[in-house]
C-alpha cells in the first residue's frame, strides 16, 4: 500500500471541488428555494389575469404560490393556495374540442400513480357563459376536482386538490371563483 | 514549430493508468449516480409511454450521429481515446442532466420569488437554465482534465470534449422534453408530440444548442490547461470568458427577445432562429476553425520533417490538415482508381495522422525511451503499395467533378425541403 502523493492529493481535491459544486447545484439551490416563502397575498375583489386573455377572480382567503404561477401572453398558469388546498388554473393553446380536452386532462390525472377519476362528468358554466365539463378524482389521502373549458383556440384547465375535510371546507369558495373565469377575446 | 499550441502526451491513455487518479473513481461514482437517477426517469416514461419513449430514443440517437461524425472529423489528426469520449458523453447525458433538473427548477422558482412570476415566465428559462447547465457541463470537461490531463493537449481537444459533453446533455434533454410533451398532450402513448419535439428541438434548434455552447466552454478549459506559456491570470481570464460566452449564447437563445418581433408563419420562425442562432454559431465555428488549423499546422509540420515521399508526399502534406481536402482526396481516388483506392487513401491518411502524433510524442518523451512509430510507418508503406498497384500513388485532391457538385446541390435541396416542412408544421404558413 503506497502513500498518497502530492499530485494525487491535488487530484482528489479537484475532484471533490467538482463534486461539491455539483452538490451545491443539485441540493443547495433547492434548499435555498425551499427556505424562501412562495406565497403572496392576492386580492379577491378583482380578476387575476392568467394568460391568453383569460382571467379569474381569486377566492377569498387565497394566496398565490409564485412557484406555480407563470403568466404569459398566449398561455399561463396560476396556482392559488387556500391553506393546504391547491387550486390551479392552466391556460394553453389547444386545437381540439371540449370532449378531447377533458379526455386529455383525465388521462394526465390518472397517469399519476394512485390517482383515479371518480363519478360522472358533468356540464358546468361560468358566469360569463363559458361552457365546460367537470368531474372529480381521488388519490391516497387526497381528493380532487377538475374542470375544463375550451374557448377560441385555448383550453382552460382547473384542478383542485387537498384532503377531503379541507376540500369540503373550501370547495364552495373555489367553485364560486371558477365560475368567474372569463376570456376577454384577445391575448394580453 | 508552434509547440505551445500542442502539448503532446507521452503515451496513450490506458484505463489502468486512469484508475490511479482519485478523480477517476469520483467520476465513476458520479456517472453511476447519474445513471441510476436517469434510469428511474426513463423507466417511468417507458412504463407509461413505451412506443413514444422508444421513438424518442431512436430519433434523438440518430440525431447524435451527424454531430458525432462532425466532431470525429474535427478530431481526425489526434484522436481522443474513445473511452474518454464516452465518459464525456455520459457526463453530459447522465450527470449534468441529473443535476440540472432540480437546480434549474429551483433557480426558476427563485427568480419568481425574488423577482415576480411575470419575470420568471418571461426570463426564467433564460436566467435559470443556462446558469445551471453551462456550469454542470463545463465541470464535465474539468473532470476529463482531472482524470486524463495529458490527453487534453490542445485547445481543440478541449473543444472536442466540451462538444461531446454538450451532445450527451442535448440528446438526453431532448428525449426528456419529447416525453414531457407526450405527457402534456394527454393523448396516451402517441408519437406525434415526439416528432414535433424532434423537428423543433432536434432539427431546427439542434445546431445551435448544447453541443455548440459546450464546445466554446471546452475551448476555454483547453486553453487554461494547454497554454502554459501564458500567464496564469490570462489563462484563467480566457477560460472564464469562454464559459461566460457559452452562458451568454445560451441566455440569448432562451431569452424572449425577438420572439414576437418578426410576425407569424414559417419565414418568421426561420428569421428568429437565424437571428438568435447564427451569431454564436458563426463565432464559435470561426474559433473552432482557427484552433483546428493551428493544430493541423503543428502535426503536418511534424510530418514535413520526415522528408520521405514514401511516407508523405508534398501534395499529401497540403491535404492532410484539412477535413474537406482529405475528403476530396478520397473522392478523387474513388473516381480515378475505384473504391479500393478510396479505402486505401482513408487508411493512409489515418496512418499518416497517427505517425504525426507518434512523432510529437517521441519528441516529448525523455531521450532513449524508445519509439512507437514503426507500426504506422509500416502501415503507410502498405497502403502506399496498394495505391501504387492501383495506379493512384499520390493521395491528393483532383479537379471538382460534376457528380460531387450535383450531390452537394441535391443534399442542400433536400435539407431546404425538410427545413421548410418542419417550419410549416411548427410555425404555420
Amino acid at each position: 500500500m503506497g502513500s498518497i502523493t502530492r499530485r494525487q492529493l491535488t487530484n482528489l481535491l479537484g475532484a471533490l471541488g467538482v463534486t461539491a459544486t455539483l452538490g451545491g447545484l443539485a441540493f443547495g439551490l433547492p434548499a435555498v428555494d425551499r427556505a424562501l416563502p412562495a406565497q403572496r397575498p392576492v386580492r379577491s375583489d378583482e380578476p387575476y389575469v392568467i394568460g391568453g386573455g383569460v382571467s379569474v377572480v381569486p377566492p377569498p382567503g387565497a394566496t398565490i404560490d409564485v412557484t406555480g404561477t407563470r403568466p404569459g401572453d398566449d398561455q399561463g398558469t396560476v396556482l392559488f393556495r387556500l391553506g393546504p388546498v391547491r387550486y390551479a388554473v392552466v391556460v394553453r393553446p389547444f386545437a381540439g374540442d371540449l370532449a378531447s380536452a377533458a379526455e386529455g386532462l383525465r388521462r394526465r390525472i390518472t397517469g399519476t400513480s394512485g390517482y383515479q377519476v371518480t363519478g360522472a362528468q358533468l356540464a358546468v358554466n361560468t358566469i360569463d357563459g363559458l361552457a365546460g365539463l367537470q368531474g372529480s378524482y381521488a388519490a391516497p389521502g387526497r381528493g380532487g376536482r377538475y374542470a375544463v373549458f375550451v374557448v377560441e383556440g385555448l383550453t382552460i384547465e382547473v384542478t383542485i386538490s387537498g384532503a377531503d375535510l379541507d376540500l369540503g371546507r373550501t370547495l364552495p369558495r373555489i367553485e364560486a371563483s371558477t365560475r368567474t373565469l372569463r376570456h376577454d377575446g384577445e391575448a394580453q | 514549430m508552434t509547440s505551445s499550441v500542442v502539448r503532446p502526451a507521452t503515451a496513450e491513455a490506458r484505463p489502468s493508468v486512469l484508475a490511479r487518479e482519485p478523480a477517476f473513481w469520483v467520476l465513476i461514482t458520479l456517472v453511476g449516480a447519474g445513471a441510476v437517477r436517469m434510469s428511474e426517469i426513463a423507466g417511468r416514461f417507458l412504463a407509461a409511454y413505451p412506443v413514444a419513449t422508444l421513438t424518442a430514443v431512436v430519433l434523438f440517437a440518430l440525431l447524435a450521429v451527424p454531430f458525432w461524425l462532425f466532431v470525429s472529423e474535427l478530431d481526425f489528426l489526434e484522436r481522443e481515446p474513445t473511452g474518454l469520449l464516452v465518459v464525456a458523453f455520459a457526463w453530459g447525458g447522465l450527470v449534468a442532466t441529473t443535476v440540472s433538473i432540480p437546480a434549474s427548477a429551483a433557480l426558476d422558482d427563485l427568480v419568481a420569488k425574488l423577482g415576480s412570476p411575470h419575470l420568471a415566465a418571461d426570463w426564467g428559462a433564460a436566467l435559470a437554465g443556462p446558469a445551471v447547465e453551462e456550469t454542470a457541463k463545463t465541470l464535465g470537461v474539468v473532470a476529463v482534465v482531472l482524470i486524463a490531463r495529458a490527453q487534453v493537449n490542445s485547445v481543440l481537444d478541449g473543444i472536442v470534449y466540451g462538444a461531446v459533453v454538450g451532445l450527451g446533455f442535448q440528446i438526453v434533454e431532448d428525449v426528456v422534453f419529447a416525453l414531457g410533451a407526450v405527457s402534456l398532450a394527454g393523448q396516451g402513448d402517441q408519437v406525434r408530440p415526439v416528432v414535433a419535439t424532434f423537428l423543433l428541438r432536434g432539427f431546427l434548434s439542434g445546431v445551435w444548442s448544447h453541443t455548440l455552447f459546450g464546445a466554446l466552454a471546452g475551448a476555454g478549459i483547453g486553453y487554461l490547461v494547454v497554454r502554459r506559456d501564458r500567464r496564469p491570470g490570462r489563462r484563467i481570464g480566457v477560460a472564464v470568458l469562454a464559459v461566460l460566452g457559452a452562458w451568454a449564447s445560451h441566455v440569448f437563445w432562451n431569452s424572449p427577445l425577438f420572439t414576437d418581433g418578426l410576425g407569424n408563419g414559417g419565414l418568421a420562425l426561420l428569421g428568429v432562429l437565424l437571428l438568435k442562432g447564427m451569431p454564436p454559431l458563426l463565432g464559435i465555428l470561426l474559433l473552432v476553425r482557427h484552433v483546428h488549423d493551428r493544430e493541423a499546422d503543428y502535426y503536418v509540420g511534424q510530418l514535413a520533417t520526415i522528408g520521405d515521399p514514401e511516407l508523405i508526399t508534398p501534395g499529401e502534406l497540403a491535404v492532410l490538415g484539412s477535413g474537406s481536402r482529405r475528403s476530396a482526396a478520397r473522392r478523387h481516388a474513388a473516381a480515378h482508381a475505384g473504391r479500393q483506392a478510396q479505402a486505401a487513401v482513408r487508411r493512409l491518411q489515418r496512418a499518416q495522422a497517427r505517425l504525426a502524433v507518434e512523432l510529437s510524442r517521441a519528441a516529448a518523451r525523455p531521450a532513449g525511451s524508445g519509439r512507437a512509430d514503426g507500426f504506422w510507418r509500416d502501415e503507410i508503406r502498405r497502403q502506399r503499395a496498394v495505391l501504387v498497384e492501383l495506379g493512384h500513388p499520390d493521395a491528393v485532391t483532383g479537379p471538382a467533378t460534376w457528380r460531387h457538385t450535383a450531390s452537394t446541390a441535391g443534399t442542400v435541396a433536400v435539407a431546404v425541403a425538410v427545413l421548410w416542412v418542419a417550419l410549416s408544421a411548427l410555425g404555420g404558413s
